[in-house]
């Protein structure tokens, strides 16, 4: 995001604001809370027992492969970078509005920052996980694969599929401020349409199943269980999951970068 | 007083800049109003000239006061020079760093202490960690602010954290400084101390593009440029065009034919 100025943005300064920037959001989001920053692996320990208890009658665990309270997390984790990602990206522009009309800073460094906030969240869910697993390992529900450690190829897909949709979101809200309701209900039909819960099969229905291969959180979160059984994913699994990523990351690009100019006069 | 001379270098190039904005006659800023008004063809959009091919350029070392009245341009035009907006036509170039204090403190965040925000500050104002490291005792000299620096801004008082905020502007090393009306704040020994910073900077050779109409800044600056209805109508030597802007705005019954 160059300027017109002479005056080049350096890269390691920018990266040096996006630092501070990714730290400010994860130390306001736990500011009030006793336990602080313990809350990150709390919270989907939490809920996952929650989701755990509430779905495991409800569907029953049968046709999957996985262990059910580390299917619920699991899913629940890979999408909540997404979620996390996007719902602070949304109106992120708009409450930064005096800096961005006093200060000539680069807009797309806000929703980049709370991508890479919801990154590092996921980092601590991740640990909940590890400790969901070493419970159902001495349970003897689950077996470790070495095939985990591969989630650091899955991540970069994830990464640009919510930054694209981040910057999107972020520069739409700026004109239209009723983005936020309509977006809190499509995220609520989102997670719903994403197999978090309950699998595909257990739908019964092939049309739902087909349809569902067109929601990028799918493969996202089924790539990351593939992993945890140990299984290796396909190549076109790879390709689905990089070109949704990299199509979205582009789309929200060129939409953040056109309407760039606008923005600061609009706020 | 005017640096007329062509051989001082040209830090600041303001070529037939034209700002227009398009307002839609009711603001509309949600899609639901959006989707209303198409229906019912009720978008009226409007075209508003906000400045019309200004000109002028700042070289190293000059003080240039902008006067108008509100509401004329000013402030885009700071704008625009600052990079912030870009202009429909024309262009502003700057061959220097620049630092934009339009507003003090722009950015801070109530629940970081004084310090914290001085960082992400400076950052934002485009300063690395070493640059704002090697300036910091000369920042927090400066704001005075003593313990206060370690608890969160928002138990600030609206004098200290423009200190605040003016301390981390002025300290940063820049070559061109845009001040926007931002001087009539914290107490009179601060508001002193920030002029005496200025005329320092000064001495030391900056360059100054200030909006403001007070005495002082009359003082302060050696050129003037007269901004009315989004067209420059005087750029001069600061004591002449002041006198004549403050006379124009006596009689307020010439004001329409200018």
């Amino acid at each position: 995001m160059e300027k017109d100025t002479i005056y080049a943005k350096r890269p390691m300064q920018q990266l040096y604001l996006l630092r501070l920037l990714v730290r400010r959001n994860i130390k306001n989001q736990y500011y009030r809370s006793f336990i602080g920053i313990l809350w990150t692996v709390l919270n989907p320990l939490l809920n996952m027992i929650v989701m755990a208890f509430v779905f495991i009658n409800l569907f029953g665990s049968e046709g999957i492969a996985l262990d059910y309270p580390i299917y619920v997390l699991s899913g629940n984790i890979i999408f909540g970078i997404m979620r996390a990602s996007t719902t602070g990206s949304l109106p992120c522009l708009v409450e930064q509005q005096d800096m961005l009309q006093k200060t000539n800073v680069s807009i797309g460094l806000f929703p980049t920052a709370n991508v890479f906030s919801a990154l590092v969240t996921f980092g601590f869910s991740f640990i909940a996980l590890l400790i969901v697993m070493l419970f159902r390992f001495f349970a003897g529900a689950y077996a470790f694969t070495w095939e985990i450690i591969l989630t650091v190829i899955l991540l970069p897909a994830i990464l640009l599929f919510s930054l694209g949709l981040s910057y999107f979101l972020s520069a739409l809200y700026v004109f239209f401020r009723d983005l936020k309701h309509i977006y809190s209900v499509v995220l609520t039909l989102w997670t719903y349409l994403t197999p978090l819960f309950y699998t595909i099969d257990a739908l019964k229905n092939d049309y739902i199943g087909k349809f569902m291969r067109l929601n990028p959180m799918y493969h996202y979160v089924n790539y990351f269980r593939d992993l945890l059984i140990g299984t290796v994913p396909t190549l076109e699994t790879h390709i689905i999951c990089y070109g949704f990523g990299i199509a979205m990351f582009v789309i929200g690009y060129v939409f953040l970068s056109t309407v760039r100019n606008q923005i600061a006069a609009r706020l | 007083m005017v640096n007329s001379d062509s051989q001082k270098e040209v830090l600041l190039e303001v070529k037939d800049v034209t700002m227009n904005f398009t307002r839609y006659e009711v603001g509309v800023d949600s899609l639901k109003e959006l989707v209303v008004r198409a229906f019912k063809r009720d978008l009226k959009r409007e075209k508003f000239v906000c400045l019309k091919d200004i000109s002028f350029t700042v070289h190293r070392g000059e003080a240039v006061a902008v006067i108008g009245r509100n509401g004329v341009g000013k402030s885009t035009l700071l704008k625009i020079v600052s990079g912030i907006l870009k202009p429909t036509k024309g262009y502003a170039r700057c061959y220097g760093r620049i630092s934009p204090l339009l507003q003090l403190g722009a950015g801070f965040d109530g629940n970081a202490t004084g310090m914290e925000n001085i960082y992400l500050n400076a950052a934002i104002l485009g300063y690395t960690k070493k640059e704002i490291d090697e300036k910091l005792q000369s920042i927090l000299d400066f704001a005075e602010l003593g313990e206060f620096i370690y608890s969160p801004v928002k138990t600030y008082s609206s004098g200290m954290l423009a200190r605040l905020g003016f301390s981390i502007a002025i300290n940063m090393e820049s070559e061109i400084m845009l001040i926007d009306e931002i001087l009539a704040v914290g107490d009179m020994a601060f508001q002193q101390k920030c002029y005496n910073k200025l005329e320092e900077l000064r001495a030391k050779g900056l360059t100054f593009l200030i909006v403001s109409h007070s005495d002082v800044v009359e003082k302060l600056c050696d050129r003037a440029i007269w901004i009315e209805r989004g067209h420059m109508i005087a750029d001069g030597d600061a004591k002449t065009v002041f006198q004549e802007y403050t006379q124009t705005m006596m009689q307020p019954s010439e004001t329409g034919k200018s």
